[in-house]
């Protein structure tokens, strides 16, 4: 996975030391890390035969989520005032702190995907805790 | 002798026979029942054999009865099974029972039974094989044992429950034909010996009810026999689970041992890294367990894990097994559930289901979300209703609480489930719903009430209203901007204004020589532009006084403050005929030495004559009045100037000027007292024989108020241009004091004002005989007040204490 070496928490108690805003922008980078690569794999996917169009739609749907997940945590966490560095400029391949930016391409679509399952349950755990680290009010 | 009996015999015998052949018919034999068999599961069929029939067409029925039951039944089937053959359903076989049956042929003759069969059914039927066959070897001390151990069949009914299975058992080896058979008894194992070892055998077992028959041969199983010192058979990891996302366990499965004691050990490595660990802890899960705790577990790699069977002979290990800790979470079922029944009145009885989280499932950090299903099944139902709870994560308490609208529940497990799901746009759906029902409500309003608000936010020009003059403006001596705003600046004048402005005229020459008289005795001064001033204003005099207020004497112009008064016309109408005019002065305090030229606001005087339009006239003549105030005075050279005809002028522009700037500071000066020095006041007082003149044509004349004196309290002094009165001085109390209320005449020249004591700046002035322009000169006005002062002059005070006088009234006095 081209996200491989970027220094995430492996473990809950990992996950729950880090502050509010180191994870929300580990969040933010790793949803910025993928953003090419799916753009990437969109068009790379459109010429296979052997998908049917609900594949392709959802794959472009998937791509859509990731966007917006991301502008929602932007917006979640200027709501909470935090203090992040934007990173809409930054490339993917940068946020996901290679120094090669062609590495994401090099991945074959069952890695592709294995790949972006795993880093897509990081994301949505490490939201599990930032929320109730924000709001532990509901369902924390 | 013999051959006879014989012979007869024979003969009676077939005589017998024949009768026999010809008849033939006889009871039928018996018949006997052969057997009974179940050839298919839950049936069976029995058969018998004919006896005799008699030589006569004999039906056969089959009658039975179960167990010791009077009832009779009579065979179900007679066709399925064959001829002679009586076939037992399912319907009609029942187990637990024993059958009597017996079988009856019928002819003409009569009928005859055969014996009694009793058929235990369950006897009859063929049991199932017997199941779960299994075989192990255990080798102790070089000897190669094989177990076998099987189940008894699975007994569909309970009928079998007093009946006893025996069992056999058979094996061969591998390649061999020949079965060895050994009976084994009502047991379920068997300890097979004497095996070759290094031989694959096969084993079968079958089972035997007491009464019945023996079943099939169980499918066979194959064992291998170990040759007594091999390496352990390869072991298989069954399965990993994590609980509650923070630690986890695998579990395997062991092979053969090989006849050694075998080890196993389980060594794993993460994705990644290269390294190979051991299994931390073998014991806490239990045997052939490998336990991870929180140090060991990491997320979101892979581990690659495979068990190692190690004995004497030899290692063999498991094939790798590959286990991502996140997709292998298993949570533990909810503990705490209490089910409630509750019946409120009026409404259905509900179910209420409460539950915890699994203890060991951490939910507060968030770190595991749990979602749950409800399995509920009415008691006589045989369906299991599932539904998932929608548990959203902003009501998740730790408290779960859930509605059950049914019959009956029974409960059974509870699954855990991972995941939820939040959505909340409803905030900007209600916000927007506000923001248009506002929208709706302000245009409602705007509509019904538009009007009202457009006046509200515009409010309509007022149309013209003309009360009048305020008293107060015109005492506060801005009478030149009221007349001004009147607008009085050459509006046309009328049939009547013709003969006023030949009396204006008249005045005005007259006037004239009392500039010139004046003048000398006047200050030189700026009067280029006042003379011009007034030849312009000549022009401009066309006012519409009536001849009758023209010939008053008082007759009081007065240049208006910029306030406009909303003064009363009335007010001068309720006086005489409301004939009033009135001269007021401008006292204005300026820098010049000159008197300064103060137009109080002071009423307007109003033209009753003309009865249409009485407001404008009354505004248009005040301003004429100032006017002709003006060119009298500048005639005078007196009435605002002290003596200067040029300054009158120019002071008259620029006192008019600094009128209205004096009598918009006098406000604020109104009460320095301190800083006011002498304020010169100068009052030109017309002649008497102008005036007299005047009279007929009812001018009012003015007086010009010479001095001021503070020191003396408010001394006015009148400067007669005749010089003929006197001058008295009145110390003025304040500067700031208007004299608008005339208090008595003294002589016939001198008019005493005095403050009104509605406005305080009246002053008290007496007008002089003489002329004061000495005095004027010496005075200096420094500062800046300004007060208007109606001189007039001829005027006696009203009895009714209106601070105007009517002019008429002091004709008498006059003349």
């Amino acid at each position: 996975c081209h996200t491989s070496r970027m220094p995430t928490p492996k473990g809950k108690e990992l996950a729950q030391n880090l502050p509010r805003e180191e994870l929300t922008h580990l969040i933010l980078k790793l949803l910025q890390a993928w953003k090419e690569p799916l753009s990437h794999f969109n068009q790379h996917i459109e010429h296979h035969q052997e998908l049917s169009d609900d594949s392709l739609s959802k794959a472009k749907q998937i791509s859509n989520m990731v966007h917006e997940l991301k502008t929602g945590v932007e917006k979640v966490t200027e709501k909470a005032r935090f203090s992040i560095n934007s990173l809409n400029g930054m490339a993917s391949s940068e946020a996901a702190g290679l120094s090669i930016s062609n590495e994401a391409n090099l991945m074959s679509d069952s890695d592709f995907i294995h790949c972006f399952r795993r880093d897509s349950n990081k994301v949505q755990s490490y939201l599990k805790i930032l929320k109730c680290k924000i709001m532990p009010e509901n369902s924390c | 002798m013999m051959q006879k009996f014989i012979s007869s015999v024979q003969i009676i015998l077939l005589l017998s026979w024949t009768t026999v052949c010809l008849f033939g018919q006889s009871f039928p034999g018996k018949p006997k029942i052969v057997r009974c068999r179940s050839l298919e599961k839950d049936t069976f069929s029995c058969w018998w054999k004919p006896g005799s029939d008699g030589r006569l067409p004999t039906n056969y029925t089959l009658f039975y009865s179960k167990d010791s039951e009077e009832k009779i039944y009579e065979c179900p089937d007679y066709r399925t099974s064959g001829p002679n053959s009586c076939y037992f359903d399912k319907k009609h076989t029942n187990h637990r029972t024993t059958y009597n049956i017996t079988v009856m042929a019928t002819n003409e003759f009569g009928s005859n039974s055969s014996d009694p069969q009793y058929v235990d059914v369950t006897c009859i039927v063929q049991p199932d094989s017997p199941v779960d066959l299994s075989l192990e070897t255990k080798t102790s001390a070089g000897v190669t044992d094989l177990w076998a151990k099987w189940s008894p069949p699975p007994s569909a009914h309970n009928s079998s429950s007093w009946h006893v299975y025996h069992y056999e058992l058979r094996f061969k080896p591998e390649e061999e034909e020949k079965w060895e058979t050994v009976s084994v008894g009502v047991q379920t194992q068997y300890k097979v010996v004497k095996l070759n070892a290094g031989l694959k055998y096969g084993v079968q077992v079958r089972c035997m009810l007491d009464c019945g028959e023996w079943s099939e041969w169980s499918p066979e199983r194959q064992i291998q026999i170990p040759n007594g010192q091999s390496p352990p058979e390869k072991p298989t990891i069954i399965k990993c689970r994590s609980p509650e996302k923070e630690t986890f366990t695998c579990w395997w499965k062991p092979g053969l041992d090989g006849g050694h004691p075998t080890n196993y050990t389980l060594l794993y490595s993460k994705e990644g890294e290269e390294q190979i660990y051991e299994c931390p802890d073998y014991r806490t899960a239990g045997p052939n367990s490998c336990y991870f705790d929180k140090k060991h577990t990491s997320f979101w790699t892979i581990y690659n894990i495979t068990v190692k069977a190690t004995n004497e002979m030899g290692s063999n290990s498991s094939d790798p097994h590959y286990v991502d800790v996140t997709y292998i979470v298993q949570p533990d079922p909810p503990v705490n559930v209490t089910l409630e029944l509750k019946k409120p009145i009026n409404r259905k009885p509900y179910l209420v289901l409460t539950w915890f989280p699994p203890p060991l499932a951490d939910v507060r950090s968030g770190w595991l979300t749990l979602e749950y299903e409800l399995r509920l099944k009415p008691e006589e139902g045989e369906e299991w209703e599932v539904r998932k709870l929608q548990i959203f994560a902003r009501l998740y308490f730790f408290l779960h609480t859930y509605y059950v609208n049914l019959r009956h529940v029974s409960l059974n497990n509870f699954i855990c489930f991972l995941d939820y799901r939040v959505k909340d746009m409803i905030v900007w759906i209600i916000v927007g719903v506000l923001s248009s029902l506002i929208c709706l409500i302000m245009s409602w309003t705007m509509v019904l009430k538009g009007y009202r608000m457009i006046a509200f936010i515009l409010p309509p020009v007022p149309g013209p209203k003309i009360k009048g003059i305020d008293t107060h403006l015109l005492e506060a001596g801005k009478s030149e901007e009221l007349l001004s705003a009147l607008g009085c600046h050459g509006f046309p004048p009328t049939s009547d204004c013709e003969e006023l402005l030949i009396e204006y005229l008249e005045v005005e020459d007259s006037e004239d020589q009392q500039l010139r008289q004046s003048h000398n005795n006047g200050h030189p001064g700026k009067n280029a532009k006042m003379t011009s001033k007034e030849t312009d204003s000549d022009s401009g005099r066309g006012s519409c006084d009536s001849p009758s207020l023209l010939s008053e004497k008082c007759r009081e112009s007065c240049t208006l403050p910029s306030k406009l008064p909303s003064q009363d016309v009335r007010e001068i109408h309720e006086n005489n005929a409301g004939k009033k005019g009135w001269e007021t002065q401008c006292v204005a305090s300026s820098e010049d030495k000159a008197l300064p030229f103060n137009i109080a606001g002071t009423k307007s005087s109003t033209w009753p004559a003309a009865n249409t339009h009485p407001s404008t006239f009354a505004y248009h003549s005040t301003v004429d009045a100032q006017k002709i105030t003006l060119s009298t005075t500048n005639v005078n050279a007196a009435p605002v100037l002290v003596g200067n005809e040029e300054k009158h002028q120019s002071r008259y522009s620029t006192s008019e000027t600094l009128c209205e700037e004096n009598l918009e500071k006098q406000r604020e000066m109104e009460n320095m007292h301190s800083k006011n020095d002498q304020s010169t006041i100068q009052v030109n007082q017309n002649k008497l024989n102008e005036k007299s003149s005047f009279l007929n044509a009812k001018i009012m004349d003015y007086v010009e108020v010479h001095k001021v004196r503070q020191d003396e309290n408010s001394a006015v002094l009148l400067k007669h241009k005749e010089n003929n009165g006197k001058i008295e001085k009145y110390t003025i109390s304040g500067n700031s004091k208007e004299y608008t209320k005339v208090s008595t005449v003294v002589d016939h020249n001198i008019l005493v004002l005095m403050p009104d004591p509605r406005v305080q700046h009246t002053p008290v002035y007496q007008e002089p005989a003489k002329e004061m322009s000495q005095t004027l000169q010496q005075g200096q006005v420094e500062k800046n007040m300004s007060y208007c002062l109606p001189v007039p002059s001829e005027c006696q005070r009203e009895a009714g204490g209106s601070e105007y006088m009517d002019p008429s009234s002091f004709m008498p006095s006059f003349k």
